[in-house]
């Protein structure tokens, strides 16, 4: 499971509408990002988008490390280091960043995936500068000390008790990677282990800051009021100097073999009302544009909107589920085709997995209606645009091109190419990495659980 | 340790600065290589100046006022149709019918069934989602504009003509029971449900607005139908159009889509009061056996949004509670790491307002956040706010308000909150000038007055062996309740036969 932002947190208006891509069927034009590539000579990678439709700018520092990084023994301290990453440095003192966002009136914050971490802040634009300084400061001048660390580690188990022990499908969900991969990283849960974040030390964080926060394993990107001639040489100062180590940024080099048989597993909750199902399976890796685009729009047709199969099947027409859900999660390695389904009272997981095998072989090989590829492309389109309405969703687009799709050029080239995706594309990856390869399913099913002694009816009054 | 750890860095940054100073890395014509990398931020340049659209307001024939704010740019329109009435107007004994009505808009309107309403919403690229709040129901999409016209014939549809069949409103139903016990068994959403239950009593903002398992399943036919006939009216309701739309152009489309609604000859119904005396002491503890966290929740009663001191109020909570920096989040969060938030919000309705604090943290944790809880209360009543504070959280708050304006969707909650209460228009544009006005006397006086511990209404709900006993010796008048046997329709959370007690 990858941690994503909350929210997209700054708005503004893309007005240079240079290039436009008609959209076959759906007639919608979508402006392209018109972007900026430079890489300064210590590999430091800068994109940037002039916009001044708000008076703010969007400033975001993408790593490529992530969760797949954590140390032997030491799963979840990619996002613990994350955490850190906003205690003191050399030149700041703890939550300086705070004071330089929120304080001023901005925002911060950052997340942790599987591939990337990224840091990310939106600001009045006479705040750039300070910004730019400031994320150079903690690339190049961390300096956490223990009490930060201690105290950062327990809001860390609190986050982990919050987003897998209380949620009623926390622990589903966290569970989806450790099962559907056998050999890759990817098997680590992003967030951890409470006994592994226990066992994270001081030194863990100085050693992960030196082999991974480096200017040639970063990408720096801005978006919104700015001068770009100003820009760049802001950049130049504060992240020019930082010279680039001379030994090699370690690479994951495991290679998650095919899957040889169905495997099926099961997980319970004690706060759980309702059962549940999950489902996955392999895919390329998200830069393999060409099978990704149109597992995408496999995943929007089966279950974007109230309209598509998954929820037309199993919430409306038979009453199996109440939720359900398909995900196409590329990733810069293996990815994953996932569906899932949270059961109506009543009914048991494997209603719900028959539906769903029944809906996934039906697209797979059935004809699809020209109506309904319009629909899922016109939803996904539309949903790029509401996207590229703030600096900061501009600027996240460009993030994840950049670090998981295969390059910046992608966040343009994608979108041609899902006007383009058609039912035979979809048939074709359907049965290459769905229904024509092997499934790791879990079962997640409520406990019984006692009632406390001395409580309920006022009685303990 | 510290010590030795500031070594070890200092070491492999030194090694850095040699290497930078030895053989210059940044050749780029405006780099200054040689410049020392400064100690301190860069001061910031001048304020930018942030211009907020201003909202075009008209009034159809039938009573329907219509409200369009144009931002070109993007092809993207925000089309929001709210009603004046939403859970506030539930009948006793019918939590969630409001909710439950606008929920069943789209399940079947003007001759069309629930999957073709959902096919022809998604095929336009948005989606209709309906919902009840307190004071409001509200129906809305987001479309390119040229998909803007049919989106408000889709509207008016489902507005004006919704079916309420039989076969849906059981769906519905079910659904929306399988909801609530999703959402119960959530620590922080049931403390925050039954401490909103303290503060109101069994006023109209006491019962739970999404309704209860047992006053869901209550609901009939013709319940649905009443309050739509009720209270779905043009005189009743607000076209909000946000985007890619001129007033000339969002007048004439209102006009075919929703200029011939009649109005009814009724009079619209009266608000009830939202508060009533509560019948909950004054701390509540729930066990929700196998939690993994507790949820603590302090609620208190607030003025109503047409108080005077309704910015006062937003400063107030601002410092509180509002924000990653303010005092719960330092203070539970950042200092003591025993949450992964806590924060406040300060929720001003027609009739009364709900201040709510609330932190999830570990069940044995939860005495000592429900103590660093109450402390900001007083102290924030108590002492001044210094200076730089108060700039801090102010500029968050307004830099928090200028970026939700610049989505359509943002811009058309914004008009719609105004709107909804009869605000001017124009304060839209007033925000930060009437925030930077707020003094830390008049903070203070106002947490004073609207903080009192005494008038708290404290809920933790968690796995409670690991805390009940301590709160119980802290709090002894605690009163502990089972969370499968809340009566959560009950102002008193008992079930009828063993209220008395």
């Amino acid at each position: 499971m990858s941690l994503r932002p909350a929210a997209l947190l700054v708005s503004f208006v893309l007005l240079t509408a240079a290039i436009v891509l008609p959209s076959t069927a759906a007639q919608l034009s979508i402006p392209l990002i018109q972007y900026h590539e430079r890489t300064l000579p210590n590999g430091l990678q800068v994109l940037s988008v002039e916009n001044h439709a708000s008076p703010n700018v969007a400033v975001q520092m993408w790593y490529h490390v992530g969760s797949r990084d954590d140390p032997r023994g030491r799963s979840g301290f990619a996002h613990l280091f994350e955490h850190l990453m906003f205690k003191s440095t050399k030149h700041m003192h703890a939550e300086q960043l705070d004071r330089l966002t929120e304080d001023v009136g901005g925002a911060n914050n950052a997340s942790t995936g599987d591939d990337v971490t990224n840091y990310f802040e939106v600001v009045p634009s006479n705040y750039l500068q300070t910004l730019l300084w400031a994320e150079a400061e903690r690339l190049s001048n961390l300096d956490v000390d223990q009490k930060n660390f201690t105290s950062e580690r327990a809001v860390v188990e609190e986050e982990y008790r919050t987003r897998v022990l209380a949620q009623p499908y926390g622990k589903l969900f966290n569970a989806i990677d450790p099962y559907s991969y056998r050999v890759h990283p990817y098997r680590r849960p992003t967030i951890g282990s409470i006994e592994d974040l226990e066992a994270a030390s001081l030194p863990d964080v100085i050693a992960f800051h030196h082999t991974f926060y480096r200017p040639d394993n970063a990408t720096l990107i801005v978006a919104g009021d700015f001068d770009p001639k100003q820009l760049d040489a802001w950049v130049d100062r504060y992240f020019g100097w930082i010279p680039k180590p001379s030994t090699p940024v370690p690479q994951v080099t495991a290679k998650e073999p095919a899957r040889r048989k169905n495997r099926r597993y099961t997980v319970t909750s004690a706060t759980a009302p309702l059962p549940a199902l999950a489902q996955t399976w392999l895919i390329p890796p998200a830069a393999d544009s060409a099978d990704y685009v149109p597992l995408q729009v496999a995943a929007a047709l089966l279950s974007q909107g109230d309209s598509s199969r998954l929820y037309q099947s199993l919430v409306y027409r038979h009453e199996v589920a109440q939720q359900v859900g398909a995900e196409a999660d590329g990733r810069v390695g293996p990815g994953l085709f996932t569906v899932y389904a949270i059961l109506a009272s009543g009914h048991r997981p494997a209603e719900a997995e028959k539906l769903l095998n029944e809906e996934i072989d039906w697209l797979a090989t059935q004809p699809i209606p020209a109506a309904e590829l319009d629909k899922v492309k016109t939803q996904l389109l539309t949903g790029e645009l509401g996207q590229r309405q703030t600096a900061q969703g501009v600027a996240f687009a460009l993030g994840q091109a950049a670090l998981i799709d295969g390059g910046p050029q992608h966040v343009n080239t994608d979108l041609a190419l899902l006007q383009r995706v058609t039912a035979a594309d979809v048939h074709r990856v359907l049965q290459k990495y769905v229904t024509g390869a092997h499934s790791v399913t879990i079962d997640y099913l409520p406990q019984k659980v006692p009632v406390m002694p001395g409580a309920g009816q006022g009685a303990a009054k | 340790m510290k010590r030795s750890t500031k070594a070890l860095c200092l070491a492999v940054f030194t090694a850095v600065m040699t290497t930078a100073g030895g053989a210059p890395v940044a050749p780029a014509a405006t780099a200054a290589a040689s410049d020392a990398f400064p100690d301190t931020p860069p001061a910031p340049g001048p304020v930018p100046k942030l211009t907020v659209p201003t909202p075009f307001a008209q009034t159809l024939a039938n009573g329907l006022q219509l409200i369009s704010v144009q931002r070109t740019g993007l092809p993207l329109v925000t089309a929001q149709l709210v009603l004046r009435s939403g859970g506030e107007m539930d009948p006793p004994r019918l939590a969630g019918l409001a909710d439950l009505t606008a929920n069943l808009l789209t399940r079947g309107a003007a001759g069309r069934t629930a999957p073709q309403i959902a096919a022809s919403a998604e095929a336009l690229g948005g989606s209709l989602t309906a919902a009840a709040g307190w004071d409001e129901s509200a129906l809305g999409i987001t479309v390119t504009t040229p998909r803007l016209p049919q989106a408000l014939d889709l509207l008016a549809d489902v507005v004006r003509r919704p079916a309420f069949s039989a076969a849906e409103l059981k769906r519905a139903q079910t659904e929306a029971i399988d909801d609530l016990r999703l959402m119960l068994s959530r620590p922080t959403a049931l403390a925050s449900l039954v401490a909103t239950r303290g503060v109101f009593g069994d006023g109209a903002y006491g019962h739970s607005r999404n309704g209860t398992p047992a006053s869901i399943a209550r609901i009939t036919r013709s319940d649905v139908q009443q309050l739509h006939r009720t209270l779905y009216r043009p005189d009743n309701a607000i076209l909000i159009l946000t985007g890619d739309i001129a007033p000339d152009r969002a007048r004439q489309l209102a006009q075919a889509s929703f200029g011939d609604w009649r109005k009814p000859a009724a009079p619209l119904p009266v608000k009830p009061a939202g508060e009533a005396a509560s019948r909950l002491p004054a701390i509540v503890l729930i066990d929700q056996h196998g939690a993994g966290q507790a949820g603590v929740v302090v609620a208190h009663a607030a003025p109503s949004r047409s108080d005077a001191g309704y910015y006062v109020g937003m400063v107030a909570n601002a410092v509180l509670g509002g924000s990653y920096s303010a005092r719960l989040n330092e203070e539970i969060r950042i200092k003591r790491g025993l949450s992964y938030g806590a924060s406040s919000r300060l929720e001003p309705m027609s009739d009364a307002g709900l201040w709510l604090a609330a932190a999830q943290t570990r069940n044995p944790s939860a005495p000592q956040v429900v103590d660093l809880m109450l402390g900001q209360f007083t102290r924030l009543g108590h002492s001044r706010v210094s200076g730089p504070e108060l700039a801090a959280r102010k500029a968050t708050l307004i830099g928090n308000y200028g970026r939700r304006l610049e989505t359509t969707d943002g811009l058309a909650a914004q008009v719609a909150e105004l709107a909804i209460y009869g605000i001017d228009l124009r304060q839209i544009g007033d925000y930060a000038e009437r925030v930077q006005a707020v003094t830390p006397k008049q903070v203070e006086a106002y947490a004073r007055k609207h903080l009192d511990v005494d008038d708290s209404k404290v809920v933790v709900v968690g796995d409670a062996t690991q805390f009940a006993a301590a709160l119980r010796k802290a709090h002894p008048q605690a009163r502990l309740l089972e969370a499968k046997a809340l009566d959560l329709d009950s102002p008193g959370l008992l079930p009828a036969a063993t209220a008395k007690k």
